[in-house]
Formats: structure tokens, C-alpha cells, sequence
């Protein structure tokens, strides 16, 4: 009796042991950048997380996380509901110019440029991103204002004028104009890497070329698609300085107003951490669909 | 106060330090916003001054020339807000590394209030008698026990001359004419100054910290928004140049800078009165090398010195001795040196009681998402 | 199944060839890939190319299918020239070396894909789709990745993708050429199959030669760009008309030989190395009456013995055994005669005993085996 009662524990734990050392080897080896993550990442957020919950905290003062009141200020007050919506209405939006301007371009240079010009038009591309942001919303205040650039050409071609600048259309140019490398640089990447060959199939069974391009280029370039939009949308939603220098009097944004609390007039570093944390949940959310979705097209693979 | 951020880059461009203004530039967020020195600090260095300033106040001939003089070589780190400085000392870590600081007024005193500032030993400084006396005792640091005032300005309207007949004078010509100026005016992208202007035009003080006169001051903002073209600190400049935009709140220095290109550009400081800030030199409490701190700050009093980097960057000395060395054209342009009726219907920034900086914060956020 | 596929037969032409090429050539830069090729191809003929890999034999194909535009010469289909019709537009269908599945879609919507396209309705859709993974014994397997499936399953799904298109030309491009051994039979089986009851045309482009001797009714032998011989698979084996054909198909013994004297069909030739050989010239043969030529010998032609053949009718030499390999089936045996040539002889596995490295020994082979070929200028 007693012998049976012995093995029986026995074996769960022998097979415990067996699953933890199984276990110990992928650690070890996932340690460093464990640690980095950790460091990085994990810890940050949950100190952002615990500033969050205490209500009106600011620099100089003792951490003592007492509730949600920062969390339900957001929702209450219709005026931060108003900020969220805006950002994630010029983030939006953004991607779907970039996906819609950048589609073609990243398309053209993977697939029919001759090979030796790809990197330099690709280059090229990529150039107005070693200016800087600020330098750039400047530029495009010079080009969008009424008597700018944008306007003398209009005139000159006998084009009525249009009247954008410190309007929402100036702020999805400057942000669009910012972003559309990174788009372009993450579809080319995905459409290099387009099987020819299937769009010969794609042919070759009746499809013309528009045919092709939306049965087959199309949802093989989905994962590529689907990452440029993340990012693109990610760095839509912290970018500031374009609403706020193209957008007009009504443009403040999540991140802005994030930036208020944490170096503005009042260092609302709690309220600041709660709307911190909203933006980080929603980019995880983002994150996670697209893992979600980018396992189910790598499974077709 | 922020101001001059592209202006003074443009500056920056000229004289060759680039990388700080890229620096500066792409970092974008309040983080990092002053973080333009990636390298390690060496503290203690006894031949190395680092110090934190407005980008417009600092060029590659005045750290030369410092450091012709003195031998210490000077690494100068630049933001475009007292609350991105604060921010950066309240953070900890890396303000300990300045030994000098140019913030504002208000400024002074919240830095009083955190205990920031070392108190300034008066024997080590030569010179501070060429300080005008409407400067040498202040109300956010009385006796001037912290600072030494080195700029000064005020806030007002620049124009264009040529549109706007009659002249403005006063916050109220705002609201009267709202129409002819709709979306051809902006106001600062400062939460402070604008309610200040909102609250002078209802006769009460830019320092207000009652509920009931903020809440007006508020409901007048929205009454005049529709008509707002953006709320920026500096973006009106080329605007305004280019005739795009009439009239823009701004400070004093910027109006000097873009009536220099454009003399129909003009500057006025509202009747009903405005804020008058104050830039200064202070040394931190744990400043590295409060040595080479005191040289800058007497290097910086020198009326030669002062009045030289005075015409080279445009900005108005509180120095008499500087003043009285500077050439008559300077001397007489009222925007930069306005005269004492003007001054005495100014008033300082003062720091707010916590209760009033919330309702100014949450009546600004109304006011830009609506 | 078979009445599915074959009652849309497109009408027949005239010319009862549903590919031809004529004098068709391809340059990329100037490089010729395709040197001048005429072909044509019949209407339910199982027609293979066969050729060294860079002969041009899958150029040919891909502008059968319209991948490529020949540089000069015509395409036709049915009698009707493809030379401006691209590829989404012609009445053929092709099974990729590749597979070239979409791997976004299943098994089912794969084969559906050109149905889709020419917006059929879904129960056609549906019906026809069933019946070609029907076809192909991969009913089981709808609603599948193509991701989830073996090498053959894939080239199943690729078939049956093609084929319910009900193409009149169903083009192969080295079709099995990803398959293991084994697999690669059975599907030759199946591959055959399918061509015999549906009674479409096939062609296959492959460097397989048993692959092609074994499917083909007629083969079309490249080489370097141009077509050396188009026969059907016995002709090609037993009357190649180019020493290339004669040594790409199979194994032979090639000797280089000048032609002494000539009677209607036969020859008497001297080997560079001095033998003196009867040989038959090559159905090409009527300019080898005098000057150079090739002489093709198959090793399973060539026997063996021990002692001197009696038979008149042949000719044979003596030599010594250098080199035994075992095959299974057969057994090579290397002899090296006693002018220095060395000569590959194939036995049945019949002989229970190999006779011993060096044995001496007399190879004999009939003069009606022993083929002249006209030699090719280097």
C-alpha cells in the first residue's frame, strides 16, 4: 500500500522536475535580454502604472497609489474623451494615407524598378527623415499658408486657393509627409519578398494584372501591410508637434497633453501616468492583433 | 518663457552648432527635450563650465571669448521652456551637472521653493551696481538674494502696420475686431500668458487666483477661439512676414527680430497692461563648479561684454553701463527698451497656488481640443 | 470524371495542332536562348521537352504560356497567334516546377482561383472544384493551407488547379522535378492516367529523360537553344539522328571515326584509335557516305563471352574486364579493348558469377546496333 502511495507521488514530481529543467536551458539562454526587457520595458511601465494611480501626484512627493481617480477622470471629463478621439482620428487617418501613398511607391521600387536603382531611389525615400520633425512642420507652414507655395502655384495654374494650413488636412500633409518612409520602407520589404512566381500562376489562371495585384500581391503582402500600419499608427499617435504646429487652435493631442502634465503649467504626473497608460494599452492592443493576425499568415506560409 | 525656438535655431545654424539643434530638435519629447549632450559629464572639472540657457542667448564669439579670458571652456545645453528646464532638474540626475541656469522669473522662485538655487555670494560679484535699479529688487526673489537678472522683455502684439488701421493698443482690439482678424492672429502657446491677457483685458491681474475671474477669463478665450488661427510660440514668424497673419502675441525680442526684416511689423504692449519677465543668471545648490559659475556671471556683467552680446543677439540688457555703450538705434527702439509708463503696467509671472495652476491647465485644454 | 474535362474541347482546327512554334527565337541581351525552333504539336499528344538545364527547353514553355514574347518567330495555340495575347488571356494552363500555390488560401479556393476569375457561379464553382481534387485524390484535403501539405500533395493541388480550367493545353514545367524518387513514379503513373483519360494536350518541359521516354508521345530533344530531334521515344533511343541526342538519351559508347567505304545502308568506318567497325548510318545519314563521323554503340546492345563470337554479322573485339558495377537490375561491366578504348557494356542480371578484374575477354556487338551519326563541328 504504502510503496503504491510513494510512486504515485513520485511521478508527478520526477515529471515536474523533468518539465523544469526542460524549462532552464531556454532561460538561461533568454537571461540577457530578459534582463534588458525587464530593465526597459517591464519596469518602466509598472512604475508608470503605480504613478497612475495616485491621484494629482507631482514631482517631490511620496508615491502612495490610493485608487483609479486619474483613470476616471479621463472617462468623465467629455473634453479628454475629445483629446483621445482626435489623436487616434490623425493617427488613423495618417495610416491610411501612407498605406493608400505608400502602397504604389514601395510596389514600384520592389517590383519594377530594374535592381540597380532600388537602394537609391530607396535612399531617397528615407532622406527627408534625417531632417528633423520640427524642421519639416516648418517647411510645410511655408508651403500650406495662404499666400505659400502650395497657393502661388494654384494661382498660377488658375487653381482656386485653398486655405489649409492650421486646418486638420495640414496636419494629416505633415504627419503623412513624416511617416510615409516608414511605411514605404516596411511594404518594400514585404513586397521584395513577393513570390513572382505567384503572380505568374495568378496569370497564367486568368488573372489580369489588376486582378493579380488584389488577389495575390495584395494579401501576400498582408503581414507587411499590417506592420507598417502599426507603426506608422504608433508614431501617429505620439507625434505633437505636428497637430500643434499645422493644426490650428484646436489641436491637442494625447501626447501633448501627456506632455502638459508632466512638464506643463500643473505636473499632473499622476493624471500624466493614467494617460500614459491608456496610450501604452492600446498600442499593446494593436501589438497583440497584429501578432495575432501575423501568426495566422505566417501559418499559410 | 519659450520663444524663438526655429528663430534662434536659424542663429544656431549660423554659428555652427548644429548638433546641439538637431539634438534639440528630434528629440521631441519632454523627456529628452533638453537632453542635447549625450557625453558624461566630467564633474569637478575645474577647466569645464556647463550651463543651461535659452538658445538664444548663447553663440560660438561669446564661448570664445569666455574662454579666451578665463581658460574654462564652456559647454552650453539649450531648452526652449522654464517647465523642460524645472522638468529637468525636478527629475533629478542630470541637473546636477550645470553649474549655471538662465531661468525666468517665476522660475527663480519655484526654484526657490525647491530649494534648487545656491544663495549667491556678493562679494564674488563685480559689477552688479550697472544693474538698473527697477531690477535689483524683484518680487519673485526679494533682495536678488538668487539671481542676476540679465534679459528682460515683455509680452505684447506684433502687427502688421499696414492691415491693421487703427493700430491695436489694448487686448480688447482682439474681441472688437474679431471678425477682420478671423484666423489671421494667434496667440502664444503658453497656458499663462494667454489667460493673462484674457484676465487683463477684464481688469484683473495676470496672477489671478481667483476661480471666479479664471472662469471668465476662460469664457472670453472661447468667445474670441473661433477666430484663433493656432496658438504657437514662434510658428507666426514667417506667417506674418509673408502677410498670411495680422497680428501675433508674442515677446519683445521676437518683435525686434521680425521688424528687422519687416519695419511695417510693429510691437505694442496692450494698454490695460501685460507681463514683464525677466531672464536670469543662477547657480544651482549642487552646482559641479561654482568657480567658473561666478566668472560667467562676472564675464556676462562686463557693460562691454554685455553690450556686445546685446547687439549681436538682440535682447535687452538690464545692465545701465552696458546700455549706455550701445549704439543709439538700439538705444532708442521701444519694443526692446520701452519706456518706464509702459513697464509699470506690467507685472511679473508669479508662481500659482496648485488650486489655480489646475483650473489654468484644465481651461487650456478645453480651449485648444475644443 | 473524364466527360468533365473533355466536353469543352475547344473546336478543332484546321491545322490539327494545338502548339505551334515557328522559327522561334528568344535573346536576352544578346544572348539566344531559343535559336530557331519549329515545333508543332498535336492535339492530345503528350509532347515532352527534353534537354540539358540552360537549353532553352523552359524559355520554349513560358512562351507557350506567354511569360515570355518570342524575340522573333510565332506562337500559335489552336492555330491562332499568341504572339500579342497575354499570358491571363491564352487557353492554357500551367503546373509549376515550383508548385507556385497560394499559400493565403486553401486547397479549395487554390483550385477555385481561375474559376473566381471568370466569375462562374458558385455551385459550378463548387462542383468542379470537387471533381478535379477528385481527380487528383485530394478530395480529403479542401479546406487545408497548402502550407500543411507534403511535396506531393502540393503538386496534386497544382495539377487539379490547372486542370479544372479545362485548358486546351496543359503546359508541365519539370513538374515532378521537386519529388523524391518514389513519389516521382507514382505520380508519373498518374500523370500518365490523367493524360489518357482526359485526352488533353500535355506538354512537359523535364531534364528527366526516363521521365519522358517513359510519358511522352513524342519528344522534342534541346540543345543550346535549338531543337536536335523531334521523334517519339523509341526513335529518339534507337534512331538518335545527333550524337548529342544519342549521348543526352541514355548511355552509349561514342568512338570518332573516318568512313572508308559505304554500300547502301552500311558503313565501314576506322576509329581514331584504329578499329575497324560495320556501322548503320543514322536515318540523317545520307551525307556520311564519305568523311567523319560519330559511332553510337548502347551498352545493353554490346555482349560479352569468353571465347571469339562465331557470328559473322557483328563486330567485336578483345579486351580486358577493368571495372565491375553492380546495379541490382544489371551489372556494368567496364572493358578496355585493346586499342585503349574503354567501353561500358550492360548485362541482365542473369549471370550468377562476374569473371574476375582483368579477365581477358571478347565484346561483340550486331552491325544493325551500331550507329553512324553525323559528327557536329565543335
Amino acid at each position: 500500500m504504502s510503496s503504491q502511495v510513494s510512486t504515485s507521488a513520485d511521478k508527478p514530481r520526477t515529471a515536474l522536475v523533468g518539465r523544469l529543467s526542460s524549462w532552464l536551458e531556454p532561460l538561461a539562454l533568454l537571461a540577457p535580454a530578459g534582463v534588458w526587457l525587464g530593465l526597459l520595458l517591464v519596469i518602466p511601465v509598472l512604475l508608470i502604472f503605480q504613478l497612475s494611480l495616485v491621484p494629482g501626484i507631482r514631482p517631490g512627493q511620496v508615491v502612495n497609489p490610493s485608487g483609479i481617480e486619474n483613470y476616471l477622470q479621463i472617462v468623465q471629463e467629455p473634453i479628454y474623451l475629445r483629446v483621445v478621439l482626435r489623436s487616434l482620428m490623425f493617427a488613423l487617418g495618417t495610416t491610411l494615407i501612407c498605406l493608400v501613398l505608400g502602397f504604389p511607391v514601395a510596389y514600384l521600387i520592389a517590383l519594377v524598378v530594374p535592381k540597380q536603382w532600388r537602394n537609391l531611389l530607396l535612399v531617397g525615400f528615407v532622406l527627408p527623415l534625417w531632417t528633423s520633425s520640427l524642421l519639416r512642420s516648418y517647411a510645410w507652414i511655408t508651403i500650406l499658408r495662404p499666400t505659400g507655395v502650395l497657393n502661388t502655384f494654384l494661382k498660377a495654374v488658375g487653381l482656386p486657393a485653398i486655405d489649409i494650413l492650421n486646418r486638420p488636412p495640414a496636419v494629416f500633409i505633415g504627419m503623412s509627409y513624416s511617416l510615409l518612409p516608414y511605411m514605404v520602407l516596411i511594404l518594400y520589404a514585404s513586397l521584395e519578398k513577393l513570390d513572382r512566381r505567384l503572380l505568374e500562376a495568378a496569370a497564367d489562371l486568368g488573372a489580369n494584372p489588376f486582378q493579380a495585384f488584389w488577389r495575390v500581391t495584395v494579401p501576400q503582402s498582408l503581414p507587411g501591410i499590417a506592420a507598417g500600419c502599426l507603426l506608422v499608427f504608433i508614431t501617429g499617435l505620439g507625434d505633437f508637434i505636428d497637430p500643434e504646429l499645422l493644426g490650428g487652435a484646436s489641436s491637442m493631442t494625447m501626447a501633448r497633453l501627456i506632455y502638459n502634465q508632466f512638464l506643463g503649467v500643473t505636473r499632473n504626473w499622476g493624471f500624466g501616468s493614467a494617460l500614459s497608460m491608456v496610450i501604452i494599452l492600446a498600442v499593446s492592443l494593436a501589438i497583440a492583433l497584429l501578432l495575432k493576425y501575423g501568426d495566422r499568415s505566417s501559418a499559410n506560409l | 518663457m519659450p520663444r524663438s525656438l526655429l528663430w534662434s535655431s536659424r542663429r544656431q545654424f549660423l554659428t555652427g552648432s548644429l548638433t546641439a539643434l538637431s539634438g534639440t530638435l528630434l528629440s521631441g519629447c519632454g523627456w529628452t527635450l533638453a537632453e542635447v549632450r549625450q557625453d558624461a559629464p566630467k564633474v569637478g572639472d575645474r577647466n569645464e563650465l556647463r550651463i543651461y540657457t535659452w538658445s538664444n542667448y548663447i553663440d560660438q564669439v561669446l564661448l570664445e571669448e569666455f574662454i579666451g579670458q578665463t581658460g574654462v571652456r564652456v559647454i552650453a545645453d539649450t531648452y526652449d521652456s522654464n517647465d523642460v528646464m524645472l522638468g529637468t532638474f525636478q527629475a533629478g540626475g542630470r541637473g546636477s551637472i550645470y553649474s549655471i541656469v538662465y531661468p525666468s522669473d517665476y522660475a527663480v522662485a519655484k526654484m526657490i521653493d525647491l530649494k534648487l538655487l545656491a544663495e549667491l555670494d556678493k562679494s564674488r560679484i563685480v559689477g552688479l551696481e550697472n544693474i538698473l535699479a527697477k531690477f535689483q529688487n524683484s518680487q519673485y526673489d526679494p533682495g536678488n538674494r538668487f539671481h542676476v537678472p540679465i534679459s528682460w522683455g515683455t509680452t505684447g502684439l506684433i502687427y502688421n502696420s499696414e492691415k491693421l488701421d487703427p493700430p491695436p493698443d489694448d487686448w480688447d482690439y482682439l474681441w472688437q475686431h474679431q471678425d477682420k482678424l478671423s484666423r489671421r492672429m494667434t496667440l502664444l502657446s503658453e497656458p499663462r500668458e494667454v489667460m493673462g491677457a484674457s484676465l487683463r483685458s477684464l481688469g484683473f491681474s495676470y496672477n489671478a487666483t481667483d476661480p471666479g475671474e479664471l472662469k471668465q477669463a476662460y469664457a472670453r478665450l472661447a468667445e474670441l477661439k473661433p477666430a484663433i488661427a493656432t496658438f504657437t510660440t514662434d510658428a507666426w514668424r514667417d506667417q506674418l512676414l509673408a502677410g498670411d497673419l495680422w497680428l501675433a502675441m508674442g515677446y519683445s525680442i521676437d518683435a525686434v527680430l521680425v521688424a528687422q526684416e519687416n519695419p511695417k511689423l510693429k510691437y505694442v504692449v496692450p494698454k490695460s497692461g501685460s507681463s514683464l519677465w525677466v531672464d536670469t543668471l543662477v547657480i544651482p545648490a549642487n552646482a559641479p563648479n561654482p568657480e567658473a559659475a561666478y566668472a560667467w556671471i562676472n564675464y556676462m556683467l562686463q557693460p562691454a561684454v554685455a553690450s556686445q552680446v546685446t547687439e549681436r543677439l538682440l535682447f535687452a540688457t538690464p545692465n545701465a553701463a552696458a546700455y549706455d555703450q550701445l549704439s543709439t538705434q538700439l538705444r532708442d527702439d521701444e519694443t526692446l527698451f520701452p519706456p518706464d509708463s509702459v513697464i509699470e503696467r506690467c507685472e511679473n509671472l508669479e508662481p500659482l497656488p496648485q488650486k489655480a495652476e489646475e483650473m489654468i491647465e484644465k481651461y487650456w485644454t478645453q480651449l485648444t481640443s475644443g | 470524371m473524364s466527360q468533365i474535362f473533355g466536353q469543352n474541347r475547344h473546336a478543332t482546327t484546321d491545322t490539327g495542332f494545338d502548339v505551334e512554334l515557328r522559327d522561334v527565337f528568344k535573346f536576352y541581351g544578346s544572348e539566344a536562348a531559343v535559336r530557331g525552333v519549329d515545333l508543332s504539336i498535336r492535339q492530345g499528344e503528350f509532347f515532352s521537352i527534353l534537354g540539358p538545364s540552360g537549353c532553352g527547353k523552359t524559355t520554349t514553355l513560358r512562351m507557350i504560356a506567354g511569360f515570355e514574347s518570342p524575340s522573333a518567330g510565332q506562337v500559335l495555340i489552336q492555330g491562332v497567334s499568341m504572339n500579342q495575347v497575354p499570358p491571363y488571356r491564352r487557353p492554357v494552363n500551367t503546373v509549376f516546377q515550383s508548385y507556385a500555390l497560394f499559400n493565403h488560401l486553401t486547397v479549395a479556393e487554390n483550385v477555385a482561383f481561375g474559376l473566381r476569375l471568370k466569375h462562374r457561379q458558385n455551385r459550378e464553382i463548387e462542383e468542379r472544384v470537387g471533381d478535379a481534387l477528385k481527380l487528383v485524390k485530394m478530395e480529403k484535403f479542401t479546406n487545408r493551407l497548402p502550407g500543411q501539405l507534403s511535396g506531393g500533395q502540393q503538386q496534386r493541388v497544382a495539377l487539379a488547379r490547372a486542370l479544372v480550367n479545362r485548358p486546351a493545353v496543359l503546359l508541365l514545367d519539370e513538374p515532378l522535378g521537386a519529388l523524391d524518387l518514389k513519389l516521382r513514379k507514382e505520380m508519373q503513373v498518374e500523370l500518365a492516367t490523367l493524360h489518357r483519360e482526359l485526352g488533353l494536350t500535355f506538354v512537359m518541359v523535364t531534364h528527366d529523360q526516363e521521365e519522358a521516354l517513359s510519358l511522352s508521345d513524342r519528344i522534342g530533344v534541346m540543345n543550346q537553344g535549338q531543337l536536335e530531334q523531334v521523334d517519339t521515344p523509341n526513335h529518339i533511343y534507337e534512331q538518335p539522328r545527333t550524337s548529342f541526342v544519342a549521348d543526352f538519351i541514355g548511355d552509349t559508347n561514342l568512338f570518332h571515326a573516318k568512313v572508308e567505304g559505304y554500300h547502301p545502308n552500311m558503313l565501314w568506318v576506322t576509329t581514331e584509335r584504329g578499329l575497324k567497325m560495320t556501322a548503320k548510318p543514322s536515318e540523317s545519314g545520307a551525307a556520311l557516305t564519305s568523311g567523319q563521323v560519330v559511332v553510337s554503340v548502347r551498352p545493353e546492345k554490346i555482349r560479352v563471352s569468353l571465347i571469339p563470337p562465331s557470328d559473322t554479322q557483328v563486330n567485336w573485339y578483345e579486351g580486358r574486364l577493368r571495372n565491375v558495377m553492380y546495379l541490382g537490375t544489371h551489372v556494368h561491366y567496364q572493358v578496355e579493348l585493346q586499342s585503349g578504348d574503354r567501353l561500358t557494356v550492360m548485362q541482365p542480371n542473369t549471370v550468377t558469377d562476374s569473371p574476375g578484374l582483368d579477365t581477358p575477354m571478347y565484346v561483340q556487338w550486331a552491325y544493325s546496333d551500331c550507329l553512324a551519326l553525323p559528327r557536329e563541328e565543335p
